[in-house]
């Protein structure tokens, strides 16, 4: 099984998240292959909305920056965890920046799924989704209801599955690895 | 009223929000005779500027486009930076999401989140507008926009006139809110003829990028070099 986890969390989020996703990624990897992305360390920029990844380089970006590494991980990969601590009642900025990046993965073309307009697939296959969040003072379930309809979504246009939603304060790393590789 | 709209497209000057937003203010001068500041929130450089806008503002409406079933990333960092300000002075905010889609059911869940992102900041919530198939505006000839535009000056001549949206004006926006029957076989029938597609080959087409539309850069495979996770380590970046 393949892993790519995106830490989507920004300078400064505390050492008991970086420990806690370093265990995670360390026991995934006693039996699996797993990608691990400090995204706060890399060099990305923010999807312009040119479309040239859509008309003129078909599935491949323009920008000149390290997003490429992080594409081909997550469309080879089983499970995409998208860990981020809530910052405003959604995951950080810096995630969401290389989310947008991941429109490079899908067809422009649009099909009618469950009545509804979506992309049509760019790959034969895509990862199955896990989600990795870090309560705010202010966090509710309104909150947890909101950030997992919005990864549902995400997970219909990408022809996914959210297989789960958890929080590092409530969840050990073994608790984690059984939800992300089943054992 | 002293008011903001922030353009939170990427695209910034040539972006379909911007025209959406330029209507809005066209509607809202004819009553105010005056027009309101705009701010491109993707603007390098001027986050200051635009916070102090933010600051001198009673009423906020900030514009954008759908982005991976979401705000774009530079809103989302805009907001975190919202959040940190203080909110003890009690603002008007109000939003209007656009998107490629036709339906706007597609764009009901960021809503909710701005919806929440106002009790957040201490605001009150102006309401969220939705507007869907707004991708390929700029290419519509001016009959096939004239409706739609003048629907935007509508709802910024009630704005200025009210301070909130029209209920009545975003109800109409949001239709189609899901796909009727009808339109369902129309765009069965488009994607059969191939006329659903007719936007997107004409812009490969006049790239030269046609025959490469299905291509599939990042691929597993020898031809595409391995994964981080091929190699002996696995990446941990």
């Amino acid at each position: 099984m393949r892993l790519t986890i995106l830490d989507g969390a920004p300078p400064g989020t505390g050492t008991a998240w970086s420990r806690y996703l370093n265990d995670f990624t360390a026991v995934c990897r006693r039996e699996h292959a797993a990608d691990l992305f400090h995204l706060a360390t890399m060099d990305l920029r923010y999807c312009r909305g040119c479309w040239n990844c859509w008309w003129t380089t078909p599935g491949e970006c323009v920008i000149n920056d390290e997003a490429d590494t992080v594409l081909r991980s997550v469309i080879n990969a089983d499970l995409v965890v998208f860990a981020s601590p809530l910052i405003a009642g959604f995951t950080s900025s810096l995630l969401k920046k290389v989310t947008d990046r991941l429109i490079v993965l899908v067809h422009p073309y649009i099909e009618l799924r469950n009545g509804e307009s979506h992309h049509m697939k760019r790959y034969e296959r895509y990862p199955d989704f896990g989600v990795l969040l870090q309560k705010e003072a202010c966090t509710d379930d309104d909150d947890v209801r909101i950030v997992s309809d919005i990864y549902d979504r995400l997970a219909v246009n990408f022809h996914s599955r959210v297989r789960f939603v958890r929080f590092r304060e409530e969840t050990t790393v073994g608790e984690l690895r059984h939800a992300a590789c089943g054992i | 009223m002293r008011l903001v709209v922030y353009n939170g497209s990427p695209r910034m000057q040539g972006s379909n929000s911007r025209i959406l937003i330029q209507h809005f203010l066209d509607g809202y001068a004819r009553f105010t005779g005056d027009s309101a500041a705009v701010a491109m929130i993707g603007k390098q450089g001027e986050r200051e500027k635009h916070l102090e806008l933010f600051r001198q503002s009673d009423h906020v409406i900030i514009v954008f486009p759908l982005y991976t079933d979401c705000m774009p990333g530079i809103v989302k960092a805009f907001f975190e930076e919202l959040f940190e300000l203080d909110h003890s002075e009690r603002k008007h905010i109000g939003f209007i999401v656009q998107s490629g889609f036709p339906e706007a059911v597609q764009s009901v869940y960021v809503a909710r989140y701005l919806e929440k992102l106002c009790t957040r900041l201490n605001a009150e919530y102006s309401g969220t507008v939705i507007r869907g198939g707004v991708e390929g505006l700029q290419m519509m000839p001016s009959w096939m926009t004239k409706r739609l535009l003048r629907k935007f000056e509508q709802l910024g001549e009630h704005y200025a006139r009210t301070g909130a949206f029209s209920a009545l004006l975003r109800a109409e926006l949001a239709r189609p809110f899901t796909l009727s029957p009808l339109r369902k076989l129309i765009v069965r029938l488009m994607a059969a003829t191939g006329a659903a597609n007719f936007y997107w080959n004409s812009r490969l087409k006049q790239h030269g990028a046609f025959g490469k539309r299905f291509a599939r850069p990042f691929s597993r495979g020898p031809e595409n070099g391995p994964t981080a996770a091929d190699t002996s380590e696995s990446s941990d970046t």
